[in-house]
């Protein structure tokens, strides 16, 4: 099952469009993290998910084919937008009891215990809290109503590193625990690395790169070697990112198991946000199964003899 | 690798309690998984585990290190594919196996004969890093003709020595 | 690699019962009884007000009632009367009371939806398993006829207050007299201060939909409003009904005329007053006595005027149409705000954010 699927899904605001060509299927049983920088259409997509937008362009279907924001949607799906907005003058007991009267679904006990355990007093209002306990009470009420995929929305951006720690510590023991999937959404890659096992990259309204963190570690090297000899491989590899020195390159290839490497190169494996980087850095290349990875490569070649080099440190 | 039975069973501790914690190290650069693997097999050699022991709850260890639980699933899918480790259902997972343990005599033999060959580099001229290089990329090499994990446990030394 | 499977779920079928209406209950109440008690409040504090006043005024009318009676027509009878017309506060002032139901209506429509907007907090609200049309249903509908209940309930203190002026013996013993159809007065009786809430209540909702800022939607409420107020006194209400014509000189005092005129021969002469020719021509002495609002009575115009051939007609409501008048204003006062209610859902269903 695919918890969120998408086709050709846009959306435009006026004149600009926020998300474009968006074709995405993420499965189930994963964290899925949507990574870009600011403006490149995370929040879009995932607004247009929980059903809160609806799209200008194309459709998405969540949980297996429902409607995004139809009522099974909606049942299945718990949102946490950005700033995790709450009703600041409701205590948390409050809030706790407008979940669960607004829900199929709503386990009291274990809302009420987490939030024991969190140290969040229940009588206090929820304006009161810190920045912290805010989200960890957004998070708690979210769990609490049993969805199947859980949405976050830059959930991180307010909280310290131990709050941070805290929250993604509570989503992955529910992701354990019930089997919940995960779609998240950051512009710090650094703290997924260890979270996510299926990206999403996005930049500029449209989706880079998209695949199990597995999968496109596995197909992407980074080959170092001689700078002469630079220019004629690009033209036969398919080329992400070129960092070039006086007599060093070093080129970020996408490449199958069966691609022999150069000789007189080395080939290294790629981390996460080294990948994200180089994508995100070169907003022509783009790496999804079904679209039209010739025409990207060549547009990244054409970019990459065109480019002035990089001096490497 | 030989891998030896465990004989003797020792008392077991609490049900449901692991003798290990998992540490991260997130700079290491070392995929998240490996580094469970790893850590399981240094705490068998140096005795920390032994066969019959529980490994910690994924559910814990997700709460510990706030990692992708299907992350710490691979880990133990790996060392259950060693045999080091198999797991119960219902229960968790237990150590099977421990990992061979090379006699005395043969170490000291494998210690002298790399102090020779230490002695030759640096007669050739080769410093440290120089060293460290060599060997790595020869038993990246040794490991991919014997087949299967070829990159096990190597990935660390790749990314160094990057200029 | 390994992915955990999902959990499977016994509830899951293809049609899900939605979450039951019942639900929202706590939830509106929870989050607007303070909205509630405020206008209780405001509306309590101006019943007190406005029964001590009244008691005043009530009790002045008896005495002017009591001191005027035609066989006994004391010498105390002037100048009871004098204080009792003296006595009207509110009646002056009542065009300030016209701003009640704006004022509730917008300071509690408007924010329903459009704090949510301003806020964010409709993320929230508007993801859960309830659905964000059905919620905003099951909270404007509730709240409307709260207000609407509530406003109606205090009402009848303005109708107690007011009830002196719209005696019809009042007349007889030169005695103030209003028409019930008194701009600013009909209004707030009735029904219509009731229906008049409510329709500012609706008003507020759907410009709190359409403007997403709780200030702005206010302003936007109050403006509209007053609009709507203003064309419904000056064009609607004078013509619910066909207004009867009269040729009659004694038009009571309660009447709400709508326009006089006069004919001669059967042909049309002038409207309202005569040219100065005219009165030179046949009422020299000018005409005689002062009626209410200091302008000269009819009565004496008429005395002159007739003999010579002019005919006074006068179209006006009578006062015994006030309940009628005041259901047909509550009536489409009421459609309206369903009206209104009904965008307001639709447009939560449909718009995107």
């Amino acid at each position: 099952m695919n918890v969120i699927e998408a086709s050709g899904l846009g959306r435009r605001y006026g004149s600009t469009w926020a998300l474009r060509d968006c074709t995405v299927a993420i499965p189930a049983g994963h964290v899925a993290a949507l990574v870009g920088p600011n403006g490149a259409g995370k929040t879009t997509l995932l607004n247009l998910a929980a059903g809160l937008a609806a799209p200008s362009a194309g459709d998405v279907t969540v949980l297996g084919g429902r409607p995004a924001g139809s009522p099974m949607a909606l049942d299945g799906i718990a949102f946490v937008a950005q700033d995790t907005p709450m009703y600041k003058n409701l205590s948390a007991r409050d809030m706790l009891h407008l979940t669960r009267n607004l829900n199929r679904r709503f386990d009291q006990q274990y809302a009420e215990s987490r939030l024991g355990e969190l140290g969040i007093p229940l009588k206090r209002k929820a304006g009161k809290l810190s920045g912290g306990q805010q989200a960890q009470l957004a998070l708690t009420l979210a769990l609490a109503r049993r969805p199947r995929l859980l949405v976050l929305d830059e959930p991180m951006a307010m909280l310290d590193p131990v709050a941070r720690h805290d929250f993604m510590a509570s989503v992955m023991m529910a992701m354990a625990a019930d089997g919940v999937s995960v779609v998240l959404s950051s512009h710090v890659l650094a703290e997924l690395e260890r979270v996510a096992d299926y990206l999403i990259l996005m930049s500029r309204g449209r989706v880079q790169l998209a695949g199990e963190v597995d999968d496109l570690l596995a197909s992407h090297h980074l080959l170092t070697g001689p700078a002469a000899e630079a220019d004629r491989y690009a033209e036969r590899l398919s080329v992400v990112h070129a960092r070039r020195g006086e007599a060093q390159a070093h080129l970020l290839v996408r490449t199958t198991a069966a691609d022999p490497v150069p000789p007189g190169w080395e080939a290294h494996p790629v981390g996460l946000e080294e990948l994200a980087l180089a994508y995100l850095r070169e907003p022509a290349a783009a790496a999804l199964a079904g679209s039209r990875p010739d025409r990207a490569r060549r547009r990244a070649l054409a970019s990459e003899t065109g480019r002035q080099t990089e001096v490497s440190k | 690798m030989d891998i030896d039975k465990g004989i003797s069973e020792e008392p077991r501790r609490a049900a449901g309690v692991s003798p290990i914690d998992f540490r991260l190290d997130p700079a290491s650069g070392v995929p998240t998984y490996l580094q469970l693997v790893h850590q399981v097999e240094h705490a068998l050699r140096l005795g920390y585990l032994k066969p019959g022991d529980q490994l910690p709850k994924v559910r814990d260890v997700v709460a510990a290190l706030a990692i992708n639980p299907n992350t710490v699933l691979k880990a133990y899918k790996d060392l259950e594919g060693k045999g080091l480790a198999a797991g119960r259902p219902g229960q968790g997972t237990f150590i099977q196996a421990t990992l061979s343990q090379v006699a005395l005599p043969e170490l000291s033999g494998l210690r002298r004969s790399l102090f020779g060959w230490l002695v030759d580099a640096d007669t050739a001229g080769l410093d440290e890093d120089g060293v460290v290089a060599l060997f790595t990329s020869v038993l990246r090499d040794f490991y991919k003709r014997r087949g299967g994990q070829a990159d096990r446990g190597v990935a660390s030394g790749e990314t160094e020595g990057v200029a | 690699m390994t992915a955990l499977s999902v959990a499977a779920r016994p509830e899951e079928d293809a049609s899900l019962r939605p979450v039951p209406w019942q639900r929202m209950g706590w939830v509106t109440w929870r989050q607007h009884r303070a909205t509630l008690a405020w206008v209780i409040v405001f509306l309590g504090a101006l019943a007190v007000a406005m029964w001590l006043a009244g008691r005043q005024l009530h009790s002045a009318y008896a005495t002017a009632l009591a001191a005027c009676q035609p066989p006994v027509h004391s010498l105390a009878c002037p100048g009871a009367t004098i204080a009792f017309d003296g006595t009207n506060g509110f009646l002056g002032n009542g065009f300030l009371l016209q701003a009640v139901p704006v004022l509730i209506g917008a300071f509690a429509g408007a924010p329903v939806l459009a704090r949510e907007l301003e806020t964010g907090t409709f993320r929230y609200a508007w993801t859960q398993a309830f659905g964000r049309w059905r919620w905003t249903l099951a909270k404007l509908v509730p709240l409307a006829v709260a207000l609407a209940a509530v406003a109606g309930v205090f009402s009848l203190v303005f109708d107690w207050y007011y009830q002196p002026y719209f005696v019809a013996a009042n007349q007889n013993l030169s005695l103030t007299e209003y028409t019930p159809f008194f701009p600013g007065l009909f209004d707030l009786r009735g029904i219509g201060f009731a229906a008049w809430t409510l329709v500012a209540f609706a008003i507020g909702a759907l410009a709190g939909t359409l403007i997403r800022r709780v200030v702005p939607a206010i302003a936007a409420t109050l403006v509209a409003y007053t609009g709507l107020a203003f064309a419904a006194g000056t064009w609607l209400r004078p013509a619910y009904m066909t207004p009867v014509v009269t040729s009659s000189v004694n038009v009571p005092g309660s009447a709400w005329v709508m326009s006089q005129w006069w004919t001669k021969g059967g042909k049309f002469a002038f409207s309202g007053w005569p040219s100065a020719r005219l009165l030179n021509k046949y009422c020299p002495a000018g005409p005689v006595g002062v009626g209410p609002g200091g302008k000269p009575k009819a009565v004496g115009l008429a005395e002159c005027l007739t003999p010579h051939g002019y005919t006074q007609w006068t179209s006006y409501q009578p006062a015994s149409r006030f309940w009628p008048f005041q259901w047909i204003e509550g009536g489409w006062l009421l459609v309206l705000s369903a009206l209104l209610i009904a965008v307001t859902v639709w447009l939560v269903r449909r718009r995107a954010t």
